[in-house]
């Protein structure tokens, strides 16, 4: 049985009460906020299925990678995870290279590699599909343009 | 495997201290495999999802592994939604992580719907030789809140099926949970706020509705 592992975070966004909750929370500490909250935060925005907020949820998760050293190892998971939703599957391999770099055993971070590897496998086949046919189109134009082309002369 | 979908779906969520041996009682359930190098910690939440039979109908049982750090503690309690059962998990080698169990009962007390199963589990009975919690301490504890109790080693494979399937049993067995945890409660988002790590008081849950609303 060669079934997907899954990426639980990924596919199960908070209600709209849910992550307005560590919004509101995140917007009263204002300019000072914690770590926690912010964290809290880009979890939550990372989570959701609609894409400013997964994007917002990224650029959070960024800033505490570089601020809060103690906090990489999440960060990287999700930031990996965030732009795997987001498409940017370059950027989501680097994320969770770095993970598994660290920690060869962690079963999520390979869980998520197998994930991310299907869809550029699957998108790498729909790309060379979409090139493909390009090429047969502009075979055909191109060899009916220089059929008429030699009509002429 | 799309027939796996028409089956009653059964939620278990896994809750305990950080290091407790969650992880590992579950990929010895699941995978049957155990990897004493494995000793990351849990990232927020990992998920399996296991077939089984109970009394001759099969259950779609879905697994929640959940991070037992104190860093996730704020975001656990959206976890809870639609929870039929709650495996919690101690390691008998360590008393810091039984003496932390009462903490782990309350959350999930507080999160879950009357009726949910609750089980007890003493980790890596492996390790008897180190103990430092007894298994009718244990036992007493699980009988306080209600929950069905074992001692059990995802490294030597003991009792690991035997708490599964009897959470399961307990769920199948107990009238109106299933349709109960659909239902739910709404106490997740309020929980979600109570729980900052700012320890402001309650009531932000509720505030929710920003006037303006926020598009960002």
């Amino acid at each position: 049985m060669t079934q997907l592992p899954y990426a639980i975070d990924a596919e199960t966004p908070l209600s709209p009460s849910e992550l307005g909750v560590l919004r509101a929370q995140y917007e009263k500490e204002g300019e000072m906020v914690g770590v926690q909250t912010k964290f809290n935060y880009a979890w939550g925005l990372v989570k959701s299925n609609v894409r400013s907020e997964q994007h917002l949820g990224v650029m959070l998760l960024s800033e505490i990678f570089r601020t809060s050293p103690e906090r990489r190892r999440e960060c990287l998971y999700y930031l990996a995870l965030g732009n795997y939703k987001l498409g940017n599957y370059g950027e989501a391999r680097r994320y969770n290279d770095l993970l598994i770099e660290k920690e060869p055993a962690n079963l999520q971070a390979s869980n998520l590699r197998t994930l991310i590897d299907d869809k550029v496998a699957k998108e790498g086949l729909m790309g060379v599909a979409i090139v493909s046919g390009v090429a047969v189109a502009a075979g055909i134009i191109g060899g009916v343009l220089l059929r008429n082309l030699g009509r002429k002369r | 495997m799309a027939s796996d979908d028409t089956l009653p779906t059964l939620k278990v969520l896994l809750i305990g201290p950080s290091g407790a041996g969650k992880s590992a009682l579950l990929t010895r359930y699941c995978d049957d495999e155990f990897d004493p190098e494995t000793s990351a910690a849990t990232i927020g939440i990992d998920f399996k999802i296991k077939v089984l039979n109970v009394r001759g109908k099969p259950y779609r049982l879905t697994l929640f592994d959940t991070a037992g750090q104190e860093r996730f503690r704020t975001l656990s309690t959206s976890f809870y939604r639609g929870a039929h059962g709650v495996l919690l998990v101690y390691d008998i080698s360590t008393r810091a992580s039984f003496l932390s169990m009462e903490r782990w009962f309350n959350e999930a007390e507080a999160n879950t719907v009357e009726g949910v199963a609750l089980y007890l589990v003493g980790a890596k009975l492996d390790k008897a030789d180190a103990r430092e919690v007894t298994t009718e301490e244990g036992q007493a504890l699980a009988e306080a809140h209600g929950a069905k109790f074992c001692e059990a080693s995802a490294k030597t494979r003991e009792n690991v099926r035997l708490a599964f399937v009897d959470i399961v049993d307990r769920i199948v067995q107990t009238p109106g949970l299933i349709q109960n945890a659909r239902l739910g409660r709404a106490a997740g988002a309020v929980a979600l706020g109570n729980g900052g790590s700012s320890g402001s008081g309650g009531g932000d849950g509720y505030g929710a509705y920003l006037p303006g609303g926020c598009s960002c």
